[in-house]
């Protein structure tokens, strides 16, 4: 396992990311077990095409940085909500290598396919909260691209384990591309290059539409962001889902 | 939304009174707004809605001020020197709603401006008209014939 360069670990136990990542090991592999169930198909095959996405652009404005977040010492425990039904189409970059970029969320390490990115923008600016909108919605930040809707990141991926305190250290908002949202994350890493088979991928059906997989080389779960942003876009003020945050 | 100038059809400028709440900057239809007032003393109305502060004297006429913040879902905040009561007029019914400081009139484009997110359930989330960037800061427009749900723009026409 690669240890993690970030401060957080004196914060954040190294046992409290590998619950969360057994977690969702653990959900993967139910996946897949039911999955084998349902078809009788020898080994899970990685990826189900649909509808592969078309290609898209990976357009970094700035090179990757590590950013050095403080975190809470005690998270929050609270229950996770229940998802609605998203459509997902399987996206292409899963059949074959595909570049990662690795960043932190609360202290949980997080990968995301780079053609998925749009830019990563430094939160020096400031977040402008609207009224009456859930609370996994940060606000709207100002960017040379354009206003973009800010997602709380750690609201959706650990809802578990969220505590306010995490908002006051978010460093970055990465961009999802063809969408006009973008993540709050704690901090950028490197970048990775993996193959199909490194990732315990899982399948569209769960409840967390946006968790393509885990990395277990990397301890990290691998998000599919146009999923998420596509869970959010397609929520659309439907009640119950806006207001409760956690997708997890 | 009436057209506040008749340049280009196609992408009207429209005028806007921008105030302050929380920090964040609000702006309504210019069209909408009678006149600012420095904040004077508001009379309670007993059994009123919550999210009434009371009445005031408008050179013998009665208006009612809304608590704007309460409205919008913020934490209440204590009275400043920069606390106005902007008169509106919204649903046929002259208001006051209260605001942390009036700050300017400012001109954009209809083509300027931005819908607003979908993702709120809240009521108050209708009120967003849309964003806009101006002058380096983020403007939220909002919609003052939605601030009220027609049952209570009908219950402040009995104020």
């Amino acid at each position: 396992m690669n240890k993690p360069q970030l401060p957080v670990q004196q914060y954040v136990p190294e046992q409290t990311i590998q619950h969360y990542l057994d977690a969702l090991l653990q959900d993967a592999a139910d996946e897949l077990a039911r999955a084998d169930a349902e078809v009788a198909a020898p080994a899970p095959a990685p990826v189900v095409t649909e509808a592969p996405r078309a290609a898209v652009v990976h357009k970094l404005e700035r090179p990757v940085e590590i950013a050095e977040p403080q975190m809470p010492a005690e998270p929050m425990i609270e229950p996770p909500a229940a998802p609605p039904p998203v459509q997902q189409a399987i996206a292409a970059w899963r059949e074959e290598p595909f570049e990662a970029l690795l960043f932190d969320v609360g202290g949980l390490k997080l990968a995301v396919p780079l053609v998925l990115l749009g830019s990563i923008y430094p939160l020096e600016g400031e977040i402008t909260p609207l009224f009456g909108q859930p609370d996994w919605f940060l606000g709207i930040l100002s960017t040379p691209a354009g206003n973009l809707k800010v997602l709380d990141t750690a609201r959706w991926v650990m809802p578990e384990r969220y505590t306010p305190e995490l908002q006051d250290t978010l460093g970055f908002v990465i961009s999802v591309e063809g969408y006009d949202w973008g993540m709050a994350v704690h901090g950028v890493q490197q970048s990775i290059r993996l193959s199909p088979e490194q990732v315990k991928w899982r399948s569209q059906q769960g409840k967390r539409p946006w968790l393509a997989g885990t990395v277990i080389e990397h301890m990290c779960a691998l998000l599919d962001v146009s999923a998420l942003a596509e869970l959010i876009v397609g929520s659309g003020g439907a009640a119950g889902n806006a207001a409760a945050p956690a997708l997890g | 939304m009436k057209n506040n100038s008749g340049q280009g059809a196609e992408d009207p400028i429209l005028q806007w009174v921008t105030f302050r709440l929380d920090n964040e900057s609000y702006g309504i239809n210019v069209m909408q707004v009678q006149e600012v007032l420095r904040h004077t003393e508001i009379a309670p109305v007993p059994g009123a809605p919550t999210y009434v502060l009371g009445i005031i004297n408008l050179r013998g006429n009665v208006v009612t001020v809304i608590d704007t913040r309460q409205r919008f879902g913020l934490t209440p905040a204590p009275i400043t020197d920069n606390t106005r009561i902007v008169i509106i007029e919204a649903d046929k019914q002259v208001v006051g709603i209260l605001v942390d400081s009036v700050a300017e009139v400012v001109y954009l484009r209809q083509s300027e401006i931005e819908t607003a997110p979908n993702v709120g359930t809240d009521e108050s989330a209708k009120f967003i008209q849309g964003v806009c960037n101006k002058n380096n800061e983020l403007l939220i427009l909002v919609d003052l014939e939605k601030m009220m749900t027609e049952d209570e723009w009908a219950e402040l026409s009995g104020f």
